[in-house]
């Protein structure tokens, strides 16, 4: 008896620092380019000698940094504002005819790119690119970004139809309003939610997306990874760390607003 | 129970929005509305594939990139005589394929693990267990793979830690090494992994788990017996991702690694070499291995875990 | 020998206490139900009982061997779940060989023992079937299958019918009733409904705001119960406000609500001092039900005359007008405002004297059978 509830025990300890040394996994390398980026020195080191703020100053004064910042966010509000287009009214579409032919592809030919290594959508898309002359453009990068956006805000918004109860809609028109009025009213204050969460994944994930960025971008239209990127590929100095750092806490701020326009279990659920 | 309860109410919802529609009937509207959509992944990916096949089949050309309108298999007979000679590409295939085989390897079994503990925790630790999955999948894999270095070198964290415990004699090369690699891209595809488990487990029955103890089964047992084969849609979705993405890794084995993926192979062909054709053709080949491992993959998995289907 | 002590057994999840101080003897081959609304704490004593929640202090033993510390799996007990937790990736025969299976039994002989379960509950034939296609009453017959199947000492029964509607559930009552007639194992049988209750259970238990408040046979509880809670939850009844007068050695007398002073009869010196606010409870069947004398007048003021009998019974009657009357099957219940305050009573016999809503009606019961309560719910032992 006192050797299975020794066992039990055992289990339970060994389960939580299992647990535990993952969790120290997951966040330990955005700790470590976090805490880099207050380093004095010019050496990447964890934990670093000293403190201070000069890679901060550095970045406010570097106009290289600053240009891929612009670069990021008109790319990334472009991927929003398409992603969000085509992925709110494809699902609306499909919720309308739930069994008709056309849905039924859609649905699986919108999910693909996420199963295709990215590098292979780069050299697919830079080859199309290249073809059709929007090679170099803002553009081309945005269309990339859309591809991955796209069906996490599709299915982010198949979810939120799915859940919302049409009755509401026959009640809303049994009680007089229109078409328009009874989307205004009945259909939008249900759903927006869900449209603002898709926004703000599909904007973060094209902050965030490198590789497509990498083969896709010409020195005009560099993103902060694809610039980040090349910078690690040089040298390692912080400039990289306040950068990243940068980039962590606007996902972290991302996660509490969606958190708190939803809930995080529900927005983990959709990202999957 | 739910499906079966809210199945009624579509067809009447449908029937009022029908008339707010009028003229038109509802599949109309509901191809209007997906119109844009299907136009941009015809545009944005069925017809560029379209044309990466093409090019894979045109002739190379020396000042040209490729020569327009021309049918070779010049392409494929050279990427596949590579393969066979045992040659450069030989290498960088199956180093890719088996970073994708121990990356997945690694990822499922951690995945498993991680997504049973968010599934069994509670309130502020489950809270913090999501966001240490959701945090890394939003950051880019450019800052996840950065991290490692300092971490990892021979005069990194981990390094002096096991040195000044004196667990080591002298630094442990993990980076760049293969080791490193995996680290790396294990810690980039983990959290689509984990995610894709965890969905699955959410919607399970915690009694279930329980019934089985109570009949005997042993807590690792009842893993086995129970919650993998319930969990095998999610594992299966998380092996493919892990896998797709393994093999065509580009920022880890490329900053942690020395060893020329599959990816990285490709750039130069493309950016450096300038040899479409080729890198095309290498691309396409790619896309059919890799295909066809997942199929096995699925075939292999779908005998432990029952009925299931990418709908 | 399957008998069950549990001692001074106490649960706590953080800052609430889910179980507390629950002592109870639990014989060999005896069905035990514990009864109590939800949050009562029956489930987690069960849970406790089966080893899937550790308690935090107290002690449970099952054939004398302490058993507070063993995991689930090492107990001899087997559990049927409240929605029944079939394996869904399992088929039925694989559901009820699994406990088999777990122990190490060969594959042949579990076979047959499935199919002997199977036939049991009278489920032949479904061996192969996907058990989420089955219908409530089917899947609750495969756990049933799946829990007798390892052949447990003990079986516990966590609300199992609570999901199934109700002719399919007093079914399976009487089903479940003779299954442990059969075996002669122990159960113990966690239900909120208290016919299922009384329908199954050799002893009752009742559960309140974690604390078990008495066991005893169905018809002890029901008769005698401890306290207010349990004369609330085992049925319908009027709870009428009181306050005593003044007491004797053979009753105490009170001032009610009904517009007149009652009598309750004593066999002991009662232990209630005058001014005592008191509940009673007046069930139903303990009323009868009267038309008042024709000629009217005289019969409303005589009605709350009553008198102490020699043997300890004491009449009493009220009169009232009918509020509305409900026929519910076999019985016709009658809502009666009595001088501002509301009864109702029961009549079984729906052809003699129907009344209806605005007559005058009498009720009349015996003051020895009111149950008597103070203000902190304690029954007052008359």
């Amino acid at each position: 008896m006192t050797s299975t509830l020794h066992r039990e025990t055992l289990e339970n300890a060994a389960f939580r620092a299992g647990y535990g040394a993952l969790l120290v996994f997951m966040l330990l390398p955005l700790l470590v380019v976090v805490v880099t980026s207050f380093s004095a020195s010019g050496r990447v080191a964890f934990p670093p000698d000293s403190f201070s703020f000069v890679w901060y100053v550095d970045f406010f004064d570097s106009t290289q940094w600053l240009d891929a910042f612009t670069n990021s966010i008109v790319i990334g509000v472009g991927t929003a504002l398409l992603a969000t287009l085509l992925g709110v009214l494809g699902a609306f579409g499909q919720e309308l005819e739930t069994d008709s032919v056309v849905g039924s592809v859609v649905a699986p030919v919108v999910l693909i790119p996420l199963l295709i290594p990215p590098v292979i959508l780069g050299i697919t898309l830079l080859l199309y690119f290249n073809e059709v002359g929007l090679r170099g453009s803002y553009a081309s990068i945005i269309l990339a970004h859309t591809l991955w956006a796209t069906p996490l805000v599709y299915f982010v918004m198949r979810s939120v139809f799915s859940r919302f109860d049409w009755q509401q809609l026959d009640a809303a028109h049994d009680l007089g309003a229109g078409p328009v009025r009874s989307f205004v009213h009945v259909v939008l204050p249900n759903v927006k939610h869900g449209i603002f969460v898709g926004a703000l994944l599909a904007f973060i994930i094209s902050l965030q997306e490198f590789v497509m960025a990498l083969f896709l971008s010409t020195p005009g239209t560099e993103t902060i990874p694809v610039l980040a990127w090349t910078e690690i590929r040089q040298a390692l100095d912080p400039m990289v760390s306040v950068v990243s750092t940068f980039l962590i806490l606007i996902s972290v701020g991302a996660i509490i607003v969606a958190a708190i326009a939803t809930n995080l279990e529900w927005v983990s659920k959709q990202l999957s | 129970m739910s499906e079966t309860t809210s199945l009624p109410q579509i067809p009447t919802s449908l029937a009022s929005l029908r008339e707010s529609f009028a003229g038109q009937s509802s599949s109309t509207r509901a191809l209007l509305l997906m119109a844009p959509l299907i136009a941009f992944e015809l545009l944005v990916f069925v017809i560029p594939f379209l044309i990466l096949l093409r090019i894979s089949f045109a002739e190379p050309s020396s000042d040209l990139i490729y020569e327009p309108g021309s049918w070779s298999v010049e392409a494929y007979a050279a990427v596949i005589d590579n393969i066979l000679a045992l040659e450069l590409l030989w290498s960088v295939i199956s180093y890719s394929f088996l970073l994708g085989v121990v990356v997945t390897i690694v990822t499922v079994v951690l995945a498993l693990f991680y997504a049973y503990a968010i599934w069994r925790s509670t309130g502020l630790v489950k809270t913090l267990l999501l966001f240490s999955v959701v945090l890394p999948l939003l950051t880019t894999l450019v800052i996840r793979t950065y991290a490692f270095r300092p971490l990892l070198s021979p005069t990194g964290t981990f390094n002096e830690l096991l040195l000044s415990v004196g667990l080591l004699s002298e630094p442990i090369q993990f980076v760049p090494n293969t080791v490193g690699a995996v680290i790396g891209q294990v810690y980039i595809v983990l959290p689509y992994a984990i995610l894709a488990i965890y969905s699955v487990l959410a919607t399970m029955d915690w009694h279930v788990v329980e019934a089985a103890r109570d009949l005997g089964a042993s807590r690792p047992r009842s893993v086995a017996e129970v919650v993998v084969p319930q969990a095998m849609p999610g594992i299966i979705v998380a092996a493919v991702i892990s896998f797709a993405w393994s093999v065509g890794a580009y920022a880890a084995p490329g900053l942690l690694s020395e060893n020329i993926t599959f990816a990285l192979h490709v750039e130069e062909l493309l950016l450096t070499d300038l040899r479409y054709p080729t890198a095309a053709a290498l691309s396409v080949i790619m896309l059919v291995l890799m295909l066809a491992a997942i199929s096995i993959m699925f075939a292999v998995l779908n005998r432990f875990g029952g009925d299931f289907d990418l709908a | 020998m399957s008998e069950i002590t549990l001692h001074e057994l106490e649960k706590q999840y953080g800052e609430t206490t889910a179980v507390e101080d629950v002592s109870v003897e639990i014989e060999d081959g005896e069905l035990l139900c514990l009864l109590g609304p939800s949050g009562s704490g029956k489930s987690t004593t069960l849970r406790m009982i089966a080893g899937l929640e550790t308690p935090t202090s107290g002690e449970i033993s099952i054939n004398g061997d302490d058993v507070t510390d063993d995991p689930a799996y090492e107990r001899t007990t087997s559990t049927v779940f409240q929605d029944w937790a079939l394996f869904p990736h399992k088929t039925v025969r694989e559901n009820v060989e699994f406990g088999l299976k777990m122990r190490g039994v060969p594959a042949d002989e579990r076979e047959q023992r499935a199919e002997s379960m199977l036939e049991r509950v009278q489920m032949t034939g479904y061996g192969e079937d996907d058990p989420t296609n089955l219908s409530g009453g089917q899947k609750q017959r495969v756990a049933l299958a799946r829990s007798l199947a390892v052949n447990p000492d003990v079986l516990l029964l966590d609300e199992p019918l609570s999901n199934l509607d109700k002719r399919l559930r007093e079914d399976m009552q009487i089903e479940l009733r003779e299954i442990h007639e059969d075996l002669d194992e122990t159960f113990v049988h966690v239900t909120h409904d208290q016919d299922e209750a009384f329908t199954l259970a050799d002893r009752i238990g009742i559960m309140d705001q974690g604390q078990l408040v008495q066991v005893g046979d169905p018809d002890e509880v029901y008769e005698n119960p401890k306290n207010q809670f349990i004369e609330s939850f085992l049925g319908d009844t009027n709870f009428v406000d009181a306050r005593v007068t003044r007491t004797t050695d053979d009753a105490v007398y009170v001032d009610t609500d009904l517009g007149t002073e009652l009598v309750l009869p004593t066999d002991t010196e009662p232990a209630v001092d005058e001014g005592t606010a008191l509940t009673l409870s007046l069930r139903p069947e303990i009323l009868s039900i009267d038309q008042p004398s024709a000629d009217g007048g005289t019969a409303a003021d005589d009605a709350s005359e009553q008198q102490l009998a020699t043997d300890g019974s004491s009449r009493t009657a009220v009169t009232g007008t009918v509020e509305n009357v409900i026929y519910r099957g076999s019985t016709v219940r009658y809502s009666a405002d009595i001088d501002g305050t509301s009864m109702f009573a029961e009549r079984t016999d729906a052809t003699t004297g129907t009344l209806s809503a605005g007559e005058q009606i009498r009720l009349e019961w015996n003051g020895a059978d009111v149950l008597a309560f103070r203000e902190d719910g304690t029954r007052v032992s008359l």
